[in-house]
């Protein structure tokens, strides 16, 4: 369970203020898929990274699994993300100096883990790409390296994976077999999945849909229950 | 630990190429310190080891007199008490020699009388493999080296004159015992058996021999303390000792202090090469930030993603260190013959503490330099990764008012940052000091270097802004070259620090050296005199002079025969000082060594009084008067504290003479034809001494005619030495030769790291360049006006720092003559500003060279890439 309590986000510009997000509420019950939609500049990235503690509100507060997570300082926010937090981008960033197997391995070995070897092999397994081990980013398909990214986002089996723009920047076919890789992550480990995107054939697939537009929640679209 | 080591691995792995640099950087410093310290250590293993065979014995014993009975005895007394294995005498001495027939040519050697027995240690190795015996000398023979055999165009078996009588060469002496170690001897060595020498004519009365009894003593400690009841006991009486362990200690001193000077000119080049490192490591930090927020953004620490980077460099470090030490490997094999062989016999090669060193200070000026720009992976925030980057804001653009930027800077200052700077600025000077073996020499070297950087930091700021108006110029390229070079993450500082600090050392090498070469160019004087003839006896004054006069060029002026006499002061008594006894004026230092005097009623052109009256014109005094007058040297005057009207007392060859200082001389001593001397008398009170004469005289400007003049001079007065001045002048141009050789290496390094950096610079920027060059030429930018734009930016900032490598070098020259070398300053403009010219030149080509990518690209492969 993700909440957020009166968060809020401004930055100095000039001689004031830029409000980037008003106070607002909102939880994530455990095992969903919520998108944020919003035109450009609407403050769906910093949300994301609020959530993912990139980055400090300005007041409120953000529980992730019970823990406030704008209390916690620098380090602290590292090792969570390293455990509970999942990444995928837009630009996939992968570390271009890595193989893909390497680009697996490394979040469990930040976080110390033994077996890195054996769950990175099974990870691109599951994503479909064992046999590009290794291969340099450079080397890959730009599905191919949002598919190890999503390997490498699952690499400490962590609850709560976050997605900014995950397809947009692959073609639509592709884009597709993105979204059902992430969907099927959510059925299968039960990851709650946090998405922002511009694409209305994703949002159409999350429990709920969160509209932004300057800064506030401009609407709240839960989607029913599957028959 | 796992992550940080597998991450610097895997990043290693993907970088060293980008990193070449780096290495290059590195490699050269350590190379160059390697190989300085393991030449120097060879030598000195080399040679420590043959101190014994150096002197042929445990202890020698020497004066520059004969034995008086006296001496004998009492030091036979003294020998009593140690326990002596073996002794025996020997004499060595400079001389002319000729050849018996053949050609009229007389060479001047050191002549070196033994016994059976000689010598104690090491081993004379001849020529044909023929064992070296005593037998040989015996009976009138000699052993000569093989040049002596060349100038005097004879072969074994011949027989040369030494000193009025004919010998017998029997062998060719190809290696002496200890080598020729010091190098620069007068003449080449030529061995006979001390009966022999002592029947010459040779051992004449003021002769310039040494006299040695040579020891083989078993205990060293018995040794030791022989020496220094010698020393002791025997000083006054102008005795000497010296064992095999204090002849390895003088030895040691003086290759300690080259080694460690070496060393500090090898550390300035690992510095260069620091600043290449740090260069190229604030680039890649630019280039490495996405990463960084990745893996922050994954999970790592701060700490652990600088961990990871400074393993990464570490390991970049180590690499290059080795590289270094190879390199040095190599360059021991290509040490040119002739700069080695003033060193003597030595095997080089790489010595197991030169190498560690080596690795030791590649490895820590790395990670020290590399440090400041590392930590700037702290202000990484992973959220980048949600916005997109913009490289081209990590740099800080160079605009608005110096006080906003001031300001803006300090509101930036990370006091980590600048808490690791000072850190590492303190470390800098540990490792100088500790490369330099002195405290002094360290701080200095850092000092200076610090120095040289903010002025060419301060002049980099100088320069953007002077020329930051051109950038209203209606010319394209050059508006566009001002604006480059206060682009944000611009070279300009880094490309001033490194070719400036370049430019300054190999210029201010170059122009001490020229220095030092036109002072040595004065002794060779045309109108001076190029002839010395050393012991002619008082007999023998007349003849020598008739004889010089007749060969001389017409014109020339006429020879002069200046008596010489020995003395010592024994005692002072003045307004400042007062020296009772020898041993009191022992403790004044040099004051108690012996000295050359003479007498005469006039001053020589080299000199004029400064204090008191010199006695041109007047009489000549009684030689029994009580008080005689003397003229003593300004640096006597000065180091001593002896006034005018102070009265001194000498011991002329035991006699003792009282004479009152009545005036104080300032010698020319540059201006060497006249010769110097410390204390000159009145005449009159050594008229009738035993003395000899010293013979200046310009010689014949040919050739053959000197040959022919020293040759006749040897025939007709064995005993005389004619020194040749033009060549013992050739020898120290030689040495010199060898030294600036060396030097200009070591300037050449220099300059190759600079030029190194200056390509690193460049290259490192090439990636922001490509970018820019294409939106220009997709705007409409032809690619001589990039190459146009290129050039003038190079060109501005080479033509900075060759003026200020320039104006620096002067200084230093300036400096260094002045109060270290005492010599005099010459400006060199031509050098300055040829050099200024070259390092704007090397900048401008390397600088366009480096960027031809920048040139060739199509402008859309560019932006996409971007």
């Amino acid at each position: 369970m993700i909440e957020l309590r009166g968060v809020s986000k401004t930055v100095p510009s000039g001689d004031g203020t830029l409000t980037i997000l008003h106070p607002l509420d909102l939880s994530i019950p455990d095992r969903h898929v919520v998108a944020i939609t919003g035109p450009s500049g609407s403050g769906k990235s910093t949300l994301l990274g609020l959530i993912a503690g990139l980055d400090a509100p300005t007041s409120g507060q953000i529980l992730v699994g019970g823990t406030d997570i704008t209390t916690l300082g620098e380090d602290a926010l590292a090792r969570l993300r390293g455990t509970h937090i999942g990444f995928v981008f837009q630009f996939f960033h992968l570390l271009p100096s890595l193989t893909a197997l390497e680009n697996v391995r490394v979040p469990m070995e930040i976080a110390g883990a033994r077996d890195a070897e054996r769950r990175g092999r099974a990870l691109l397994d599951e994503v479909g790409l064992s046999e590009r081990g290794h291969h340099y980013p450079s080397q890959l398909s730009g599905g191919e390296q949002q598919r190890v990214a999503i390997a490498r986002a699952l690499a400490n089996d962590p609850p709560l994976l976050l997605a900014d723009e995950p397809t947009g920047n692959l073609d639509s076919t592709t884009g597709r077999q993105v979204i059902d890789l992430l969907l099927q992550v959510n059925r299968s480990r039960g990851t709650t999945l946090v998405l922002v995107t511009h694409d209305a054939d994703l949002a159409a697939l999350a429990d709920l849909t969160i509209g932004l537009r300057d800064g506030a929640i401009a609407s709240r679209t839960a989607r029913p229950p599957a028959s | 630990m796992t992550f940080v080591l597998l991450m610097a691995a895997r990043e290693f792995r993907a970088s060293w190429r980008r990193l070449l640099f780096f290495f290059v950087c590195v490699a050269i410093g350590v190379g160059a310190i390697v190989a300085l310290r393991s030449i120097i250590q060879s030598v000195r293993s080399g040679l420590t080891g043959e101190a014994r065979a150096m002197i042929a014995s445990d202890v020698v014993i020497q004066s520059n007199r004969a034995w008086t009975p006296e001496v004998r005895r009492d030091l036979d007394a003294q020998l009593a008490k140690t326990p002596v294995a073996a002794r025996q005498d020997s004499i060595e001495m400079a001389t002319m020699v000729r050849a018996e027939r053949g050609a009229a040519v007389a060479r001047m050697v050191e002549l070196r009388g033994v016994e059976s027995g000689f010598p104690f240690y090491g081993r004379f190795t001849l020529q044909g493999g023929a064992p070296y015996s005593h037998d040989l000398l015996v009976g009138r023979g000699t052993l000569v080296r093989p040049e002596l055999l060349a100038q005097l165009g004879i072969r074994v078996g011949d027989r040369i004159m030494i000193g009025g009588q004919p010998f017998t060469v029997r062998g060719v002496i190809e290696q002496e015992p200890g080598g020729s170690a010091g190098g620069f001897s007068l003449g080449s060595r030529v061995l006979v058996d001390l009966a022999d020498l002592r029947g010459t004519g040779l051992l004449t009365f003021g002769s310039r021999a040494t006299h040695q009894i040579l020891l083989k003593i078993a205990e060293e400690n018995a040794a030791l303390r022989l020496v220094r009841e010698v020393r002791a006991n025997f000083r006054e009486r102008f005795v000497t000792a010296r064992s095999f362990r204090s002849t390895e200690n003088q030895i040691g001193e003086s290759l300690e202090r080259a080694e460690n000077f070496l060393s500090l000119v090898g550390f300035i080049i690992v510095v260069l090469g620091g600043i290449g490192v740090w260069s190229v490591t604030r680039v890649f930090v630019q280039q490495k930030i996405p990463s960084v927020a990745i893996l922050k953004c994954l999970g790592a620490s701060t700490r652990q993603v600088l961990a990871a980077y400074v393993a990464q460099v570490a390991l970049l470090a180590l690499a290059g260190s080795a590289l270094g030490v190879g390199l040095a490997a190599v360059g021991i094999r290509s040490i040119p013959a002739s700069l080695t062989a003033a060193l003597g016999r030595v095997a080089y090669g790489l010595t197991l503490s030169a190498v560690l060193q080596g690795l030791a200070v590649g490895l820590l000026v790395s990670l020290l330099f590399a440090l400041v720009p590392l930590l700037e992976v702290r202000r990484v925030k992973p959220l980048l990764l949600l916005r997109g980057f913009n490289l081209a804001a990590a740099g800080q653009p160079w605009t608005g008012s110096l006080v906003s930027r001031l300001r803006a800077r300090l509101a930036a200052l990370d006091l980590l940052q600048a808490a690791t700077g000072v850190l590492v600025a303190i470390a800098l000077v540990v490792v100088a000091s500790w490369q330099a073996g002195s405290w002094r020499a360290g701080a200095a070297v850092t000092i200076g270097f610090a120095g040289i950087a903010a002025v060419l930091y301060g002049a980099a700021f100088v320069l953007v802004r002077a020329v930051s108006p051109l950038a209203s110029m209606r010319w394209f390229p050059l508006r566009h070259a001002v604006v480059s070079l206060r682009r944000p993450g611009n070279q300009t500082r880094v490309i001033l620090l490194a070719v400036g600090l370049g430019s300054f050392f190999v210029l201010g090498v170059r122009s001490l050296q020229n220095d030092l070469i036109a002072e040595f160019a004065l002794a060779l004087d045309p109108k001076g005199a190029d002839m010395f003839l050393i012991d002619v006896q008082r007999d023998q004054a007349g003849g020598v002079r008739a004889l010089l006069v007749d060969r001389q060029d017409p014109g020339a002026p006429p020879p002069r025969l200046v008596p010489i006499l020995r003395a010592r002061v024994t005692g002072v008594k003045g307004r400042e000082v007062t020296l009772d006894s020898f041993s009191d004026v022992r403790g004044r230092g040099s004051l108690g060594r012996e000295y050359g005097i003479t007498y005469r009623n006039a001053l020589e052109e080299n000199e004029r009084v400064t204090e008191g009256r010199f006695w041109t014109g007047e009489p000549p005094l009684d030689p029994d008067a009580p008080l005689h007058e003397v003229s003593i040297e300004q640096s006597i005057h000065e180091r001593f504290g002896i006034e005018v009207g102070d009265t001194m007392r000498f011991d002329v060859l035991g006699r003792i003479m009282q004479a009152r200082v009545t005036s104080v001389r300032r010698v020319e001593w540059a201006d060497a034809r006249s010769g110097g001397f410390m204390f000159v008398f009145r005449p009159g009170a050594l008229d009738k001494a035993p003395q000899t004469f010293v013979g200046f005289l310009k010689g014949p400007a040919d050739l053959t005619a000197r040959l022919r003049l020293q040759y006749d001079l040897v025939t007709k007065y064995p005993n005389v030495t004619a020194v040749d001045g033009r060549e013992i002048i050739g020898r120290i141009q030689k040495v010199l030769d060898n030294a600036v050789l060396a030097i200009s290496i070591v300037g050449g390094i220099a300059l190759l790291s600079g030029t190194l950096i200056l390509i690193g610079a460049v290259a490192m920027t090439r990636y922001q360049r490509v970018y820019e060059a294409a939106i220009l030429r997709t705007l409409g930018a032809s690619t001589r006006t990039l190459g146009t734009m290129l050039a003038i930016e190079y060109c501005a900032l080479g033509l900075l720092a060759g003026a200020i490598g320039a104006a620096g070098a002067a200084a230093l020259t300036w400096g260094v003559t002045r109060h270290v070398l005492d010599i005099a300053w010459r400006p060199a403009p031509v050098l300055l500003v040829s050099g200024a010219l070259l390092t704007t030149a090397l900048v401008a080509v390397v600088g366009v060279a480096a960027s031809t990518e920048v040139l060739r690209k199509k402008p859309l492969g560019a932006l996409r890439a971007e």
